[in-house]
């Protein structure tokens, strides 16, 4: 390419040495995880040939299961928990002119993005456990919940990113045609929103079946989510049917984020 | 609506469930329950046990301090025991309820943690020593000298497990001391020893079998259990106790003040206790499990496994290293933070 006056990143000399070496640096030790689920020795790090071995023990597993069990539960409540909320968070702070305290709004909605997950850990832990004295219920309703609190501003921004590209003439047109509010939302704003929702809900699902710390500190017994499961490993050699139940977690999150990144590619 | 009712319905049947008879809830640490041993007692005694994992001493601790675990029985280290004691977490245990209390080992009944075994019994324990390649070095590997004073055929092929109170507690015996010394001069010995060697060692990092097993590592700072995979892997890596003074430790099972299963946490803890059963554990878990008799139940290669069952002449030289307070952790901090720049 032609050197221009412009200032271009890329241009700059070893600017694709530095992008090779970060992608390296990012993406190796997946692939070396992943190539390790498939190994037949039970070695982590010193290779005995092919096998799904290691697939077939973490199936044989019921710590997995259940744990896999209580992982898609509480992701799939959290999502649609989340999402909820989120669309009409994104509703309420994007249909409408400016306001005094938008920004606080934003921030108050994004704060789990910013506060360390240690500290909300920690908060939810002494929260949750007051509640479990008090009612007796020691049921999945509080990761549940949880999940769905840190998961907002993931569900929150795609959604209001969709919204904002989104032509408010249309629900005028709408208004104008005699649509009340609720068939201008149902039969308009609603279609027109669902790829973002849906955007918006795969990301929190993929946040939700990611968490440890949150999980590890408000979770009751028998609550082991797959990555609280994985982390209860490290103290004891770990086994290749970690790497399998990672890789597995793996591909649940790239078909989920491929998902994503199809229902928003086509924005204009 | 009436769908959200329902899944909040479905939501509370776990509250009725949870006070149902016949289960117990265990919280341990991850990989560590013989699944075989469960299964056992589940049959013996129609009860429901729910293991729940945990990472560390500190979360656990965290998680019983709030209240309202839901758990009857925890498996906190040694030095743990007596912090969940003085916050009133733990009750004491009714030794009427514990007939197989008696099968205890003589050298794990009068512990310091716990004189008498009043409030925790044993679940496992095991030592903390040196691991070597005997065809790199071939002296005398019952001595903390491997790390502390490394031979010249060692250098740059030692790694140290990074972990500060296993480490300085060989580091301090080594010097004279106890494990946690307030001594001045001796934690100025274990201090300089420490900075001299450091040069000659590989790494810091805990990964120590598959490295042992690969021949990365020529010795390293290392736990029996991790030694005795790593001999299985390769037959020329050894396991040393430092005649110094090596490593000990133990996880005990407690049972909570709040639990609401106690009959039948009781039930478990006389159960584990039996040698037959105690051997399922270290079968699984791969340690000593401080029960006398179980020996006849375990497993061929542990029965003999020198890493498992220390030779006579090492078998008391070995000192629980506990957490330290005060003065003590004062000077272990500080070496260990000028050691790890």
């Amino acid at each position: 390419m032609a050197k221009t006056r412009d200032f271009v990143v890329s241009d700059l000399p070893g600017a694709s040495v530095i992008s090779i070496l970060v992608f390296v640096a990012l993406y190796a030790p997946i692939l070396v995880l992943v190539i390790y689920s498939f190994n037949a020795g039970d070695s982590v790090a010193k290779w005995q040939g092919w096998s799904l071995d290691w697939y077939r023990a973490a199936w044989a597993n019921d710590e997995v299961k259940a744990a896999t069990w209580v992982s898609l539960v509480v992701a799939t409540g959290a999502a649609v928990l989340s999402t909820a909320l989120a669309t009409m968070a994104a509703l309420g702070t994007t249909r409408r002119p400016a306001f005094r305290g938008q920004t606080f709004i934003y921030v108050m909605i994004n704060q789990p993005l910013m506060v360390p997950e240690i500290v909300t850990a920690v908060a939810l832990l002494l929260v949750t456990a007051a509640i479990k004295k008090a009612t007796g219920y020691t049921g999945l309703g509080y990761l549940i919940v949880a999940h769905a609190a840190f998961c907002i501003p993931f569900a929150y921004l795609p959604i209001r990113a969709r919204l904002e590209g989104m032509d408010l003439t249309l629900e005028t047109a709408a208004a104008d045609l005699y649509a009340s509010r609720w068939q201008t939302f149902r039969r308009v704003t609603l279609p027109l929103l669902m790829p973002g929702i849906l955007a918006g809900a795969m990301l929190a699902f993929v946040t939700s079946l990611d968490d440890v710390v949150i999980t590890e500190f408000i979770k009751s017994p028998g609550q082991d989510t797959l990555p609280t499961y994985m982390l209860g490993q490290l103290r004891r050699a770990m086994k290749p049917d970690v790497n399998a139940i990672s890789t597995l977690l793996l591909a649940l999150t790239l078909v989920l984020l491929s998902a994503f990144f199809l229902l928003t590619r086509n924005r204009k | 609506m009436r769908r959200l009712l329902g899944a909040a319905a479905l939501l509370m049947t776990g509250t009725a469930m949870a006070h149902a008879e016949g289960e117990l809830f265990l919280y341990n640490w991850g990989n560590y329950t013989s699944p075989e041993m469960i299964a056992k007692f589940e049959e013996k005694y129609g009860v429901k046990v729910t293991i729940t994992d945990f990472d560390s001493n500190d979360t656990a601790l965290a998680k019983v301090e709030a209240g309202a675990s839901g758990f009857d029985l925890v498996v906190p280290s040694a030095g743990f025991v007596g912090i969940y004691a003085e916050k009133g977490l733990i009750q004491k245990l009714d030794m009427a309820k514990l007939p197989n209390h008696k099968n205890i080992a003589p050298e794990w009944v009068d512990v310091s943690w716990d004189p008498g075994r009043e409030w925790s019994v044993p679940w496992q324990w095991g030592s903390t020593g040196m691991s070597v390649n005997v065809k790199d070095y071939a002296g005398d590997i019952n001595t903390s000298d491997i790390f502390m004073n490394p031979p010249p055929e060692l250098e740059g092929k030692i790694n140290v497990i990074p972990e500060m109170g296993d480490v300085m507690a060989l580091a301090t015996l080594w010097a004279g001391g106890e494990v946690c010394s307030e001594d001045a001069e001796v934690m100025k010995k274990v201090r300089d020893a420490l900075l001299a060697a450091k040069p000659k060692w590989m790494s810091m990092d805990y990964s120590t079998v598959e490295k042992m097993i690969n021949h990365d590592y020529a010795a390293t700072v290392d736990w029996n259990g991790s030694a005795m995979r790593a001999r299985l892997g390769n037959p020329d890596v050894a396991y040393g106790y430092p005649k110094e003074g090596y490593g000990l430790w133990m996880d005990n099972v407690v049972l909570l003040s709040d639990a609401k299963n106690v009959d039948n946490a009781y039930l478990f803890l006389d159960f584990i206790m039996d040698p037959e059963n105690a051997a399922m554990l270290s079968a699984f878990a791969r340690y000593g499990n401080g029960i006398a008799g179980s020996d006849a139940f375990m497993p061929e290669d542990m029965k003999t496994a020198p890493e498992i069952v220390p030779p006579a002449e090492f078998a008391g030289k070995g000192q629980f290293v506990t957490v330290c307070t005060g003065k003590a952790l004062d000077y272990q901090t500080a070496i260990w933070t000028e050691l790890q720049k």
